[in-house]
């Protein structure tokens, strides 16, 4: 029972391991960590595997550790950081343009400028993630996760257009 | 920019990461966790255990030693060890119970915020009890050992009381400073940064 509850939680983070990606690359730059922050946002769903019931969608219930896990719970050692440039991830970009990588550095850049509440909360609506679910993540209201987006989108539209000029 | 904008932007590209595969997945569920919880669980561990260890090794060593004060002492400090153990396993049975990162982002800050704020709390007062209480014991066990009988004559002289003050004012000082140090740079910058992330949540709450 343990080894197919095993073999079903490892295919599910096969499928879903974009998600626990991009978790890791919006909130560490030093590579190594961003393994180790990977490794633990694995471990810690593992260990929730077993609570999962199935109520709300999976990748609500994956976003819910990561984000948790990078947010308040991963302790990192003390040594020195590398820090990466975003540019040194390799992104594929599928209608490959140059605009549109620079884009996207922007966008990447912007919100990893932004705290790290205001980077859950905006790395959740740009994967389409209903209000609902977002301010039960946070656990906020959905009114204030509609007041919180429009400053969010604003401070992106101007940390955007500074790296622009 | 709307949000409509950043979501095409976002969406343009698929991220290719350095894809792990099921063998490298199945490998890291048997990883040591690093998390905040499982290191202050083994903290918790550790602490249990050199208690257990320390207090039988004074047992032993008291059984070996004739009656008189130093034997007493040995045997009296590790009755204060029982509570410290009484207290570890309980917060080992705690800590092994939640899985504080289950819960909405606020309800996992506050549960961490007031599980190390507990656990903190615990170290300082303990030891702000417990360092009085060996400085008063060793002083006590050194007279009897040396044959004092008029404890309390030697005691109460103006210059002991003054040399004695000065020696646990520094004691204490000097003890209190390491113990706060100790215990800042093992969880006070991973508190302070949860108090800032559950301000910042709040605030969002009352705008």
């Amino acid at each position: 029972m343990a080894a197919i509850d095993e073999h079903r939680f490892v295919n599910l983070i096969n499928e879903h391991q974009g998600l626990i990606h991009k978790v890791c690359i919006m909130y560490e730059n030093d590579p190594e960590v961003r393994n180790d922050l990977f490794q633990e946002i694995v471990l810690q769903l593992w260990r929730s595997f077993p609570t999962f019931r199935g109520e709300a969608k999976i990748t609500t219930w994956m976003y819910r550790i990561a984000l948790n896990t990078a947010i308040s719970g991963f302790r990192k050692e003390t040594r020195k950081i590398k820090t990466e440039d975003l540019r040194e991830v390799h992104f594929n970009i599928t209608e490959g343009s140059d605009d549109s990588e620079e884009n996207l550095h922007r966008l990447q850049v912007a919100i990893r400028q932004l705290n790290e509440i205001d980077r859950a909360m905006i790395m959740m609506a740009l994967e389409e993630v209903p209000y609902e679910e977002i301010a039960e993540t946070i656990g906020i209201s959905q009114n204030n996760v509609r007041v919180r987006m429009n400053r969010i989108r604003e401070k992106l539209r101007k940390l955007m257009l500074e790296r622009w000029s | 920019m709307e949000l409509e904008d950043l979501k095409d932007i976002w969406k343009q590209h698929t991220a290719v990461f350095p894809r792990k595969n099921e063998a490298e997945i199945a490998a890291m569920l048997k990883g040591t966790s690093r998390s905040i919880v499982a290191k202050l669980k083994r903290s918790v561990w550790f602490e249990l255990i050199f208690t257990l260890i320390a207090g039988i090794a004074m047992v032993i060593y008291g059984m070996t030693l004739p009656s008189g004060a130093m034997k007493w002492m040995s045997i009296s400090i590790p009755v204060i060890f029982i509570a410290y153990a009484v207290y570890y396993i309980k917060k080992l049975i705690l800590l092994s119970r939640f899985n504080p990162l289950e819960g909405n982002i606020r309800s996992s800050i506050e549960t961490l915020i007031n599980d190390l704020s507990a656990y903190l709390r615990f170290y300082r007062r303990s030891y702000t009890v417990l360092y009085p209480v060996y400085f008063a014991l060793g002083i006590l066990f050194g007279l009897l050992e040396k044959g004092t009988v008029d404890i309390i004559g030697i005691l109460s002289k103006p210059k002991t009381i003054l040399m004695l003050s000065i020696v646990a004012v520094i004691f204490y000082l000097t003890s209190t400073w390491v113990v706060n140090w100790m215990l800042k740079k093992l969880y006070g910058n991973h508190l302070d940064k949860l108090k800032s992330l559950l301000h910042d949540i709040h605030q969002k709450n009352s705008e």
